[in-house]
């Protein structure tokens, strides 16, 4: 089985409230290769390998998807706006397309 | 520590991703390479709106740099200045370019839950182009913003 990606959900400001609209961050290791360039030691071509669709819930329940394509950079990053509904877990689940799929999560903690 | 060998790390890796990628673009140049995902510009956007009427708005902010120093590391803001309530917020948000082979870069689907209509994120750009942001409301209108960005492959200026 691979070894889980290495990623990080980043949440700020560090200190809000519940109603508060906060910024969530989510940056992830991933070459995002594009399957056009050559392996500079091999000579063969990389294959196609880079995330293809994003869900972020917050306890369970979605409330951004993406889809992603080749063209975003390596080591991909991925920002939106959360109102915080109150104490929960932001979980972000991820797919390339070679069908990996891993799951981040992080706990929201408004200081109310 | 844990985080900060972390950071190390991923710019570790982005360090390595920098030069391989600048040579890229060159090559792709030459190699004329179609790849599976390559769509233009006006294709994807009538894909995306089936054809509907597209305004430009300044309800759209996006900031992309005038130069990038890397164009295999392109960040792209977008804020639309628009509610986000039950019955009236923004949908989507489509990142898009205009001269990679795959004009799609991210479709953002949102919901009220968002808060406000943002994304952010980091592309690639081949060669000197726009990107474009092209926004859905959850009435079925869209509206757009482009910027042109300068792509400097290697070197100084």
């Amino acid at each position: 089985m691979a070894e889980a990606r290495k990623s990080m959900i980043k949440i700020k400001p560090k200190k809000y409230k519940t109603g508060d609209i906060v910024k969530v961050d989510f940056i992830v290791i991933h070459p995002m290769d594009t399957g056009l360039i050559k392996d500079k030691k091999t000579g063969e071509i990389k294959p196609a390998h880079y995330i293809d669709n994003i869900t972020f819930s917050f306890d369970g329940k979605p409330f951004t998807t993406m889809k992603v394509w080749e063209t975003v950079s390596t080591n991909p990053y991925f920002s939106v706006n959360f109102k915080v509904p109150g104490k929960g877990k932001i979980t972000v689940d991820y797919t390339d397309n070679t069908g990996e799929k891993n799951s981040k999560s992080k706990k929201l903690k408004p200081k109310d | 520590m844990k985080r900060r060998n972390f950071i190390k790390s991923m710019m570790a890796v982005s360090a390595v991703a920098v030069t391989p990628v600048a040579l890229m673009a060159k090559e792709e140049a030459k190699a004329k390479k179609k790849g599976p995902n390559d769509l233009t510009v006006e294709a994807a956007i009538t894909a995306i709106t089936g054809g509907k009427e597209v305004k430009k708005s300044d309800k759209i902010k996006l900031t992309v740099p005038e130069i990038a120093e890397n164009g295999a590391v392109v960040p792209v803001k977008i804020e639309v200045d628009h509610p986000m309530e039950e019955a009236n917020y923004v949908k989507a948000i489509h990142v898009l370019n205009t001269k990679n082979g795959n004009a799609r870069c991210v479709d953002v689907m949102l919901t009220p839950a968002n808060g406000k209509g943002y994304f952010a994120t980091r592309v690639k750009l081949s060669s000197t182009q726009e990107v474009v942001a092209l926004v859905e409301l959850s009435d079925g209108t869209f509206i757009k913003a482009g910027k042109s960005v300068k792509v400097t492959i290697g070197g100084c200026g």
